[in-house]
């Protein structure tokens, strides 16, 4: 049987590599709108993370900001923008 | 395709990083023991029986940000105010003014939707901010909770109905200064006492001190409200609620197109 507290940490170790996975494709994805909604998740994991940590305030301060607050923010910007990011032909 | 291979290649460095920390982990343990500032924060922050210590909040996080380094929070608080001084700088000229023809926005599911979860959201955000010194948040966490709301209306229903409905930069501005005079006010709250019963007291003081007898009431009609702790949350609550909605008015007015004149 696998103790408890090892489940908490397998969780958190999940959490966190998604988190970076998530990271990866926000910055690589083209389309702006999309990277904003993966930038949102890895903001969801590092939710659970802070949670599953310990630190209830930060959870709670986290979860509105940069899932409610700052992807609205973006998605503002970017709809005053380009949805498309332009690549530079000549550094590609 | 491309993709996942990069992503399995992501993946595979950081868990062989992982596991070179795992053999690392063998000859650094941090240990498990509370550390001595931890205890004293933690043995304090509710302790009827060190009167002169405690500051009668249970929830240490709160406690130390309003009472124990008060002052940082305070000059924090400063700072995104100067920050929404600067955006207000940066549209100076433009008038914000409710045009009841513009009938933007979504559909009526969305509209209807923003409609029953926006008293939901507003709930949560009071709780968190005025529970602030009895469970995890405070004031920030729950006007940053409640500046959702303006957002999700401006977005589902297009800013000019917020505007109408009286929501507007002026009067948003002036609320804020309401919480921000408010906090002032909190802070200042121990000294005016002290001056007018001619007793010593101090800047930021909550609880009496030994050298300060003036104290804040803990208790208000016996439920506990931690003597400032409460006030801090309150006003900070609608100070960073009313902030984040001005910087939203701001950001979603649309600017004139190209070649059209204001």
């Amino acid at each position: 049987m696998i103790p408890p507290e090892t489940l908490v940490y397998l969780f958190m170790a999940v959490a966190a590599i998604g988190s970076t996975i998530s990271v990866y494709y926000a910055i690589f994805e083209k389309d702006l709108l999309k990277a904003v909604v993966f930038s949102a998740i890895q903001s969801t994991f590092y939710a659970f993370l802070y949670f599953l940590l310990m630190a209830p305030d930060i959870v709670l301060v986290y979860l509105p900001v940069a899932v409610g607050l700052i992807p609205g923010v973006l998605i503002i910007l970017i709809s005053k923008t380009e949805r498309e990011e332009r690549v530079d032909e000549e550094a590609s | 395709m491309r993709r996942l291979v990069k992503t399995l290649v992501l993946v595979s460095i950081i868990l062989g990083f992982s596991f070179i920390l795992t053999v690392a982990s063998e000859y650094f343990i941090p240990g498990e023991s509370v550390r001595p500032l931890a205890v004293f924060y933690l043995s304090t922050t509710f302790n009827p029986w060190l009167p002169y210590l405690t500051v009668y909040s249970p929830e240490a996080v709160t406690a130390i940000v309003w009472d124990y380094r008060g002052l940082d929070t305070l000059f924090e608080t400063a700072v995104f105010y100067l920050a929404l001084i600067a955006g207000i700088a940066l549209a100076r000229g433009i008038s914000l003014k409710a045009d009841p023809g513009n009938e933007g926005g979504l559909s009526v599911i969305v509209k209807t939707v923003t409609r029953i979860t926006g008293p939901m959201i507003v709930a949560v955000g009071a709780s968190i901010g005025l529970h602030g010194h009895l469970t995890p948040g405070g004031g920030f966490q729950g006007g940053a909770t409640i500046a959702v709301i303006p957002l999700i209306i401006i977005i589902t229903f297009s800013v000019f109905f917020v505007i109408g409905k009286g929501v507007t930069k002026d009067k948003m501005l002036v609320l804020r200064s309401f919480g921000l005079v408010g906090i002032g006010l909190t802070a200042l709250a121990a000294l005016i006492i002290g001056l007018a019963v001619g007793k010593t007291a101090y800047v930021f003081q909550n609880m009496a001190k030994p050298t300060s007898e003036v104290s804040l009431p803990a208790y208000f009609n016996e439920s506990l409200v931690s003597g400032t702790l409460w006030f801090f949350n309150l006003f900070e609550m609608i100070a960073v609620a009313a902030g984040f909605t001005i910087a939203f008015l701001l950001l979603t007015y649309p600017e004139n197109k190209e070649g059209e004149n204001a």
